[in-house]
């Protein structure tokens, strides 16, 4: 959210309020397959935002006129906890935000996923924010992806997201809470890692044309990173799975 | 050894070979699932995923629904199957265990289903369809050798839901359950032979 006020700098000798440089992300963890009645979840440490994710199907569409005679339909619902965040969020349930998210992320998925071998079936996904400090969207997408590809749902590519944005007038990486709310803009994009599709691209504040290029490029960067991690995190379900059968 | 490989990974150039589990873009076939490829295979083997009948399978169910001509089936799939009272003399329950073949699909995914058996007492292992072939085995070669140590009757739903009955069920089950976490691992067989042995020698001391 855009729009606070502060006395603050953001940017103090090219270093950010937390210590990274402009374009560092901060720390992220990705493990996959972590609950056993879904079909597929994930659990993502970004920072100090903590996101669980769970995919469950494809399953039968209910009720059954939302169903498609020829693809599944992807569902999502992303919901953030009351006590995620400093601030009250009131009470649980979703939200004017909360909906958005869900639909932005849903459409960022019913990309990727390749619908037409399920059909009349439903692809439910779930993100459920348990601590937020900015970019939780993009956190969201990066788990529910994991997740997805953990249910063995068959997909085109996973989605990497980031934020990128401005902050004291400089193009930065991953913004956390006090950038978002006191930065002058917030970029988060999500892509497919093949060839960088563009699958969300929302905009909060504003940016040059020029800066929105660089923005862009960043993000594409950072992007790549997140694609290793969530590999990584997908391949080692199996590895972890072999280490224990050898002991 | 197969490498895992991921969503949107290239595993052969479009107009090869075709390769399953994949999707062609552009001038490349790419992987549509977390899978084991090895270069030259024709398929990538999924590590998980949903259970899609094809005709012929051999499939267990669960009555779910008994109607006025047909029984609707769960078939631990994203579909179920109908099974017509004219294929069965019994008079079926809901809850009741059937074994059933898969007769044929249509294009709205509407599953029939044959030769139908009631399954009846025994205890059923849920595991993840794309790990039977594994439980199976070369020419039947894992079920048979879990069967003859275990000596329980055991059937396998294509489907992931095999069905025990009687000898040492309880082994025959772990049996199965440890060849689904380790299915994508290679030298199964012989380490299964292993943990048969020795947990028969186990039970005998006692």
């Amino acid at each position: 959210m855009m729009g606070g006020k502060t006395d603050r700098k953001l940017i103090v000798n090219g270093k950010r309020l937390d210590g990274r440089g402009l374009d560092d992300m901060r720390p992220l963890t990705i493990e996959a397959h972590v609950l056993n009645k879904a079909d597929g979840s994930a659990y993502v440490e970004w920072g100090k935002n903590k996101v669980l994710a769970a995919v469950y199907g494809p399953r039968e569409c209910v009720p059954r006129h939302d169903s498609d005679p020829y693809r599944a339909v992807v569902r999502c619902r992303y919901s953030m906890a009351p006590f995620c965040s400093l601030e009250e969020h009131g009470r649980a349930g979703p939200n004017r935000r909360a909906i958005e998210l869900s639909k932005v992320i849903r459409e960022a998925f019913q990309n990727v996923v390749i619908t037409e071998l399920f059909p009349k079936t439903a692809i439910d996904i779930f993100i459920e924010i348990l601590q937020s400090d900015g970019g939780t969207r993009c956190a969201g997408l990066v788990a529910a992806s994991v997740a997805l590809a953990d249910a063995g749902i068959p997909m085109r590519d996973l989605v990497s997201a980031i934020s990128v944005g401005k902050a004291d007038g400089q193009i930065v990486v991953d913004l956390f809470k006090d950038e978002d709310n006191f930065g002058e803009s917030d970029v988060p994009i999500a892509f497919a890692h093949r060839n960088n599709d563009i699958l969300l691209f929302q905009m909060d504040g504003k940016l040059t044309k020029d800066e929105v290029k660089t923005a862009l490029e960043k993000a594409k960067n950072a992007a790549v990173k997140i694609h290793a991690l969530q590999v990584e995190a997908l391949k080692k379900v199996y590895e972890r799975q072999a280490q224990q059968n050898v002991q | 050894m197969a490498d895992i490989i991921v969503p949107g990974e290239t595993v052969a150039k479009a107009g090869g070979r075709p390769v399953g589990n994949t999707y062609r873009e552009g001038d490349s076939m790419r992987s549509a699932v977390v899978g084991l490829y090895k270069e030259g295979d024709d398929r990538i083997i999924p590590l998980q995923g949903p259970y899609l009948p094809a005709i012929g399978d051999f499939v267990i169910g669960v009555v779910q629904d008994v109607r006025f001509t047909s029984y609707t089936m769960n078939i631990n799939s994203p579909y179920n199957g109908s099974l017509s009272s004219k294929a069965t003399r019994d008079e079926l329950k809901l809850g009741d265990i059937i074994s059933a073949v898969v007769a044929a699909i249509d294009e709205s995914k509407n599953i029939t289903l044959e030769e139908p058996r009631r399954l009846i007492g025994g205890e059923i292992v849920s595991i993840s369809s794309v790990k039977v072939p594994r439980v199976i085995g070369k020419k039947n070669s894992m079920v048979n050798m879990i069967i003859d140590s275990t000596k329980s009757e055991v059937q396998v739903g294509r489907n992931g839901r095999i069905w025990i009955k009687g000898g040492n069920s309880a082994l025959a089950a772990m049996a199965i359950l440890k060849i689904e976490t380790e299915a994508h691992t290679s030298g199964l067989t012989d380490r299964i032979n292993a943990f048969l042995k020795a947990e028969m020698e186990k039970n005998n001391k006692v």
